[in-house]
């Protein structure tokens, strides 16, 4: 998520619009510092009523209290789940219990067929598939180890 | 810079991170003005920005631990409001950019002005109910920007960390957008450019 970025802002290569570039940044920053507009040209106090408005907060903030009502909600952690999770969680539960009732009753006609397919015990496909299947495994295991690393506060 | 080991964001993580109480509040409420300008600028409906704001918050809390220090807590956090609402924009089929033709603004290039009394027109609060109307036509990338510059007060280069933007391309968002509000602005006060 974090990126290194260049700093470094490149001119455009039309010097007239670096110029007025230039001017709506002068006129930005002589608004933020409530400097005096007289002596400003006309262009000039176009930009600084730009951003005069600009500045302006925004209508419809956040509720007061939603930091407050935020925290609460992680603080309460599973038990504050969404009736949405809940749902699911309760759907997926009905699905593996159905998944379980189907094989139970109609697994002994399946089985034998898919036994027939899988590579005998001590064939060398197996080896391969059970040393992928390690690495893959090791893999997973220092991913999570190296994560548990990253959260410790320094 | 904001690369600091010991810095003010890094105890704030730390201390969410040790689920100290008040930590999360504190650090929701010093960051919630800054996801809420960039999250309802993109999106502009107020009762999604809230929704979307708060999965933000939740989604800053999952993911703290990633957080290494290396840019500002603000640009990070800024960094995940602005991709969650990418992805409203996306999954609303929403142009972030409206593909337009800039000969028009480009005419004021170097156009100084004349001397109409703009202090007598900003009082108008027509003109600036205009102006804040022009704004909103702004597509969202480019509402976001001039929001993030002009009320966050964000560099150039924060905002780059935030959207993921190069510099030069948000230089040249923010350069055409004030260029079209001003033109938004002459037309209104009936000056030709």
């Amino acid at each position: 998520m974090i990126q290194h970025i260049d700093d470094h802002i490149p001119p455009f290569d039309d010097a007239a619009q670096e110029r007025e570039w230039l001017a709506q940044e002068n006129a930005m920053r002589r608004e933020r510092l409530q400097l005096d507009s007289t002596g400003d040209d006309a262009r000039s106090r176009r930009y600084r009523l730009l951003a005069r408005t600009l500045r302006e907060p925004l209508p419809d903030a956040l509720p007061a209290d939603f930091a407050r009502q935020l925290a609460a909600r992680v603080a309460a952690g599973p038990a504050g789940r969404s009736v949405e999770s809940l749902l699911t969680l309760a759907l997926a539960i009905a699905l593996a219990v159905a998944a379980g009732a189907v094989v139970a009753i109609y697994g002994g006609t399946w089985l034998p067929s898919f036994a027939a397919l899988l590579p005998a015990p001590h064939a060398p496909a197996t080896h391969w598939l059970l040393a992928l299947g390690g690495c893959l495994g090791v893999s997973w295991l220092l991913g999570l180890w190296q994560r548990q690393i990253g959260e410790r506060p320094n | 810079m904001d690369d600091i080991r010991s810095s003010p964001d890094r105890e704030l993580v730390d201390a969410v991170l040790a689920n100290r109480p008040g930590a999360f509040e504190r650090l929701v409420r010093e960051h919630q003005g800054l996801c809420w300008h960039i999250i309802q600028r993109m999106v502009r409906n107020p009762e999604d920005a809230r929704e979307l704001c708060q999965d933000t918050f939740l989604r800053v809390h999952q993911c703290l631990h990633q957080y290494r220090g290396e840019s500002a807590l603000k640009s990070w956090i800024g960094r995940v409001a602005y991709t969650i609402a990418l992805r409203h924009l996306q999954h609303k089929r929403i142009a972030l950019v409206e593909p337009s033709d800039d000969s028009d603004d480009y005419a004021l290039v170097e156009n100084i002005g004349d001397g109409f009394d703009l202090e007598a027109a900003c009082a108008d609060e027509e003109t600036a109910r205009h102006l804040h109307a022009a704004i909103e036509q702004l597509p969202p990338l480019q509402r976001t920007l001039l929001t993030l510059y002009y009320l966050e007060e964000a560099t150039i280069p924060e905002i780059a960390r935030m959207t993921g933007l190069a510099n030069g391309t948000i230089k040249s968002h923010l350069f055409r957008s004030r260029l079209r509000l001003r033109g938004a602005l002459e037309t209104r006060t009936g000056v030709a450019a």
